[in-house]
């Protein structure tokens, strides 16, 4: 019998489907999004290349990426944590208030262990008792919120501060290039780390489809919660850079980090049905978030209008972004 | 155990399945919360105390009528935006209206035309751009704020006109207020939207299969943009309502809607996955949180606590039947 | 005492009974082949075998062992794999890493991926010809390959795990000839290497191939366990469904296709030069009453045409008219409305509305001509489904259950039943018994029938050449894309329709 052998024609279009399936697109717009907001930087500000100037805006990033990478892990795991920006902010105010009797080190770890302790609880509450994730952790949001108020009540009058250390050491360069950016390269890293382990292995088949993860023998529960458990750790150190930039905590902040971190992830061309994506992706998206607001401010157009332009340009943003990532077959 | 056995089991089992019905469930869950109520504070149950949770939950459950239809509809639908849409039609009452009474039906037409045309951006978005309704919506809470601030130069002026407060407040049959007879309607008009027109079981159909739906003739694209006008809609008319209810309009008086509208749709029933679900969960629902919140309000907890309480009983309403399918049948 | 001992599996979803004390008795070195018609309980026991499905009673013994299999993990520990009719592969992994999902080589649980592409490599070489030499994009997502592909990838995976049980559920279904071929080799070799192989397939002729003991299923109990090489294919048939001959040969026995040739001078549905991404330069007649068979290997662009004339997918180029008017369609509705129906290809994903009862499963496509102003009259639409239900003798409880409650072959008829009331001038049907058991499949060739002798074109694709042959007037071959022959009066053969779908010259 004559073999039927393959037109080219039939591999190039698989190729090219291929390197489409394979998520390529979605970072290729997202890079391009950044090249046009540093081009549209530096056309329109003129301190723009300072070095005040990028320093405050790594400084300023490094809370949101932190977050937005927490939330990429459990978007890809076909999750997402509501309550996320609200976990930074208990993170934050329980670090602060523990690091004058506790030393930094002790504080730091207590940060972290309140961040992870809240993943927990939302992981379980979605991968255990089988919650729908976009109320869970709407819900445990409160519970955030409230402990967040109870640790440490607004309008305390001897509020407590970072060491100054941290806070000095936030803005500061080595070798010529800013700490915060430092920070976000280790961020970067730690994905890097983090996307060759099994675990998240599975949690890429859990978001692509959890069915047939599950019948081929992964742990879709424990991966699930392990999402959020990851997710709380990093809002806990993007609470750190919250608190590094500021040098002291506010029981009320961070609730806006939390669709904020979604809006960046989705620009980053992550899915957020699960599945696909990554966290340098989400990287690119913050800075591309984060651009924006700088050209904005460059720009000083009227007070009035100037809400309704970053409006505009986040959905612009979105847009393009979600125009590759939200398409999953061909219709 | 044999089969006999068995299927006795399942002749007893129609009262528990009676309990799987998600509005039962909500009902019952309601009873409880006035009873608590009653415990801590005598006359939390009382028919004036019950009326007067209606009063207030009027405006989550006409909010929520609109999510509700998104979340049929499926394919992710959700409408992160409809809390921030609600607060523009306020100001866009009070502003058109000034305040007067000749000018309040203008006013009420211009706030659903602006809202609706919003509504009609999230549906073109979500159906013909494919923007993630998620995405979408809360791409537009930014938007719809920009629209405010430069509507209204951050400081809305205007107020509600008379005509508005009275019929939303004033009292007709049995001391229930105008705005749980313009609830009552909206309800019945959204079941009835629902159960018995084609629009009704398009949205099912979207919601339980869209590409079934697709190729069962459904023009998708233009009925997911009619889920969102409507959507908008139904926003709209609740922040016309509240209004009438606050007076004055505030560059964020609805914003408080935008997720509790999600939560009162969820435990009535409806999953966020689309296809099930329908409205008088909701409604129920709806006037869940409305008890829960007044429950909170009488037990006098200072604000830290009254935060924990209520995301802990959110959690627990919906673990009773806000629960997805186990993964191994 | 066997190797695997399944006794006493009892499993109910809701009010349904899906297995009533069914049993299970196997050796190594065995391939059993587990048969049944449709919503007889194979797949439902093969899935409590391997911890998908949680029984509401059950006695597994492995190797002579107790075994309690609670999850997938339970039974992969025990040895068991699976490959399951619907396909356990995540779309956006690559191919290497479906093939060693939650078995991958790990160090520090960090997967060391170059063992494992290793693997998965050497594991896709005995498959090597079931893909004409090449071998398989190791590191492609699985949604970029073809179905064939796909399954032959999802085969790959469970030998991955060296399993003692290997579960074949409708494993070889969307596989042309050659790759079942591959397939049964490695079947043989696992056989040979002491592998017990549990094997299910609706196509007798790889039972008879390949098993050599069967336990048949019916109504979810063991109807008898049979040597096959003393079972003739009719008293396994009788064993399966009670007793009914091959449906498809009775159809072909009434049809007298002569009566065809006068009417086929004023074609119904008229095809010219239609090209899409999938489909080059296709052109057909149907005449009113015809059936038209789509034949050709598997995803040759049957369904690609079909789905094209119904809007679904966007036409480059050509023409299509019915009874003379032009009606080239842009999206379904468009089809619809001019009488066209399609029965996809994958009734689950395609054609039904999973979570909503039968009522609005049948309603919705015609509801339209009942509406007055969008509103619906609740008699009227009982009515009409009522009307559907009986046409095509749908077994129901009530029309407000929900349409998974029904058998598939009832699933099926309804997808069916939904077009009838749109009166169709045309309908299509994308291989519409493909998983269906004996009975439903004759219930539907006289659907089919019937149309046809109200004088709608029907235009028929099948993976079964046996049904396409006994039902077409005509046959259309497709290769890539292309019509290569068409087939008429005695051209109709088995030989010819293989030798066409294969490109080769007939023997």
């Amino acid at each position: 019998m004559k073999t039927p052998t393959l037109p080219p024609t039939t591999t190039l279009l698989r190729d090219a489907r291929t390197w489409l399936l394979q998520g390529r697109l979605p970072i290729t717009t997202a890079i391009a999004l950044l090249l046009a907001t540093l081009f549209a930087n530096l056309v329109v500000a003129d301190n723009f290349l300072t070095a005040f100037n990028i320093r405050s805006i790594f400084a300023n990033v490094i809370p949101l990426a932190a977050v937005a990478v927490g939330q990429t892990v459990i978007v890809l795991g076909r999750g997402i944590d509501l309550s996320i920006g609200v976990i930074a902010t208990l993170s934050s105010v329980v670090t602060v208030s523990v690091v004058e009797p506790w030393g930094l080190p002790a504080a730091l770890l207590a940060g972290l262990a309140t961040g992870a302790a809240c993943g927990l609880v939302n992981g379980l509450l979605v991968a255990i008792v089988r919650l729908q994730p976009i109320v869970a952790t709407f819900a445990t949001s409160f519970v955030w919120a409230g402990l967040a108020l109870y640790v440490l009540p607004p309008g305390t009058a001897a509020a407590p501060r970072m060491p100054d250390v941290i806070v000095l050491g936030y803005r500061d360069t080595l070798l010529g290039i800013p700490n915060a950016a430092w920070l976000l390269l280790l961020i970067g890293l730690s994905w890097l780390v983090l996307k060759r382990t099994r675990l998240l292995r599975h949690v890429y088949a859990v978001g692509g489809d959890e069915q047939a993860a599950f019948a081929t023998g992964v742990r879709v529960a424990r991966v699930q919660v392990l999402t959020y458990v990851i997710g709380g750790a990093y809002a806990a150190i993007g609470s750190f850079a919250m608190l590094a930039n500021s040098g002291s905590a506010d029981a009320l902040a961070g609730g806006g980090l939390t669709l904020a971190s979604i809006a960046a992830l989705v620009i980053g061309g992550t899915r957020l049905s699960g599945g696909a994506g990554g966290a340098g992706g989400t990287i690119i998206g913050v800075l591309v978030l984060q651009l924006l607001t700088s050209l904005l401010v460059a720009l000083r157009p009227p007070t009035d209008v100037r809400q309704l332009i970053d409006g505009l340009l986040v959905i612009l943003a979105l847009a393009l972004a979600g125009l590759w990532s939200g398409r999953r077959r061909g219709r | 155990m044999n089969l006999a056995t068995l299927r006795d089991r399942a002749q007893l089992a129609e009262p528990r399945d009676l309990l799987r019905n998600p509005v039962v469930l909500s009902l019952l869950v309601l009873l409880a919360l006035f009873a608590a109520g009653n415990l801590v504070a005598p006359g939390f149950a009382s028919y004036g105390s019950f009326v007067n949770t209606l009063r207030i939950a009027a405006f989550l459950g006409v909010i929520a009528a609109g999510q509700t239809i998104v979340i049929l509809g499926g394919g992710e639908g959700i409408d992160l935006s409809v809390g921030k849409i609600a607060t523009f039609s306020t100001v866009v009452v009070a502003q058109v209206s000034q305040g007067e009474d000749e000018r309040l039906l203008v006013a009420i037409a211009a706030a659903f035309a602006y809202c609706g045309l919003i509504g009609l951006a999230n549906g073109i978005g979500v159906a013909y751009l494919r923007i993630p309704p998620l995405v979408m919506t809360l791409g537009m809470v930014g938007v719809v704020t920009g629209i405010i601030r430069v509507y209204s130069g951050g400081q809305p002026e205007g107020r509600a006109p008379a005509v508005l407060s009275q019929v939303v407040n004033g009292t007709a049959l049995g001391g229930v207020r105008g705005s749980v007879w313009i609830w009552l309607v909206v309800a019945v008009c959204t079941i009835w939207l629902l159960r018995r027109t084609t629009f009704g079981r398009r949205v099912y159909a979207l919601g339980a299969n869209r590409e079934a739906a697709f190729l069962s003739g459904i023009n998708v694209q233009r009925n997911l943009v009619l889920l969102y006008v409507a959507s908008s809609l139904y926003a709209a008319l609740g922040g016309i309502m509240l209004l009438g209810f606050a007076g004055a309009a505030s560059i964020n008086l609805a914003d408080q809607y935008q997720l509790i509208s999600i939560a009162a749709v969820v435990i009535g029933g409806t999953t966020l996955a689309g296809g099930i679900g329908g409205y008088l969960g909701t409604a129920v629902g709806a006037v869940v949180l409305q008890t829960m919140r007044n429950l909170l309000i009488v037990l006098d907890i200072p604000a830290a606590g009254r935060q924990v309480v209520n995301g802990v009983i959110l959690i627990v309403l919906l673990s009773l039947y806000g629960r997805q399918r186990r993964l191994r049948q | 005492m066997a190797f695997l001992e399944m006794r006493g599996v009892d499993k109910r979803y809701g009010g349904v009974v899906a297995l009533d004390d069914a049993s299970l008795s196997a050796e190594r070195g065995e391939v059993h082949g587990l048969l049944g018609a449709n919503g007889s309980g194979k797949s439902t026991l093969n899935k409590i075998l391997t911890g998908v499905v949680a029984p509401d009673r059950a006695s597994i013994e492995v190797d002579g062992a107790d075994t309690r299999i609670d999850r997938p993990q339970d039974a992969h520990h025990r040895g068991i794999s699976a490959v399951f009719q619907e396909l356990s592969l995540v779309p956006d992994l690559s191919v290497t890493a479906n093939i060693v999902l939650a078995f991958e080589s790990t160090r520090l649980g960090f997967v060391q991926r170059r063992r494992d592409r290793e693997r998965a490599a050497a594991l896709l070489e005995r498959f090597a010809p079931a893909f004409h030499g090449n071998t398989l994009p190791l590191q492609a997502p699985v949604g970029s390959l073809s179905p064939g592909e796909q399954q032959i990838v999802e085969i790959a995976k469970a030998i991955a795990r060296e399993p003692d049980i290997l579960v074949l559920d409708e494993a070889t279904a969307s596989l042309y000839s050659a790759q079942v071929e591959v397939v049964s080799a490695v079947v043989r070799e696992l056989r040979a290497a002491g592998a017990l192989v549990l094997f299910t397939s609706h196509r007798l002729g790889e039972i008879y191939d390949l098993c050599d003991r069967a336990t048949v299923l019916r109504n979810g109990a063991v109807a008898g366990a049979v040597e096959l090489a003393e079972t003739t294919e009719a008293e396994l048939v009788e064993l399966m469904v009670g007793s009914v001959t091959a449906p498809a040969q009775e159809v072909v026995e009434g049809r007298g296709a002569a009566s065809l040739e006068a009417a086929r001078d004023v074609p119904r549905l008229e095809v010219e030069g239609l090209t899409t991404d999938r489909l080059q330069d296709i052109s057909c007649r149907v005449a009113a009453g015809e059936v038209l068979g789509l034949g050709g290997l598997a995803g040759q662009g049957q369904s690609a045409l079909l789905n094209a004339l119904f809007g679904a997918v966007r036409i480059r180029g050509g023409s299509v008219t019915i009874d003379g008017q032009p009606a080239l369609p842009r999206r379904p509705k468009q089809a619809v409305d001019h009488g066209i129906a399609l029965v996809p290809g994958n009734r689950g994903r395609e054609g039904l509305f999973p979570v909503r009862p039968i009522l609005e499963n049948l309603t919705v496509p015609s509801m339209r001509g009942r509406a007055r102003f969008g509103v619906l009259s609740d008699a009227a639409e009982r009515a009409a489904a009522v009307r559907a239900g009986e046409q095509l003798q749908i077994k129901y409880g009530s029309l407000d259950d929900g349409v998974m409650t029904l058998s598939g072959g009832n699933q099926q008829k309804v997808v069916v039943g939904k077009w009838l009331l749109t009166d169709p001038r045309v309908v299509l049907l994308d291989d519409p018994t493909k998983g269906i058991d004996v009975r439903a499949k004759a219930e539907l060739y006289e659907v089919i029938t019937a149309l046809t002798e109200q004088g709608v074109a029907v235009l028929l694709n099948s993976s079964d050449d046996d049904e396409l042959l006994a039902l077409s007037h005509r046959v259309l071959v497709f290769f890539e894309g292309r019509v290569v022959s068409e087939l008429s009066g005695n051209e109709l053969t088995r030989d010819r329709l293989v030798a066409d779908s294969l490109q080769v010259a007939a023997t």
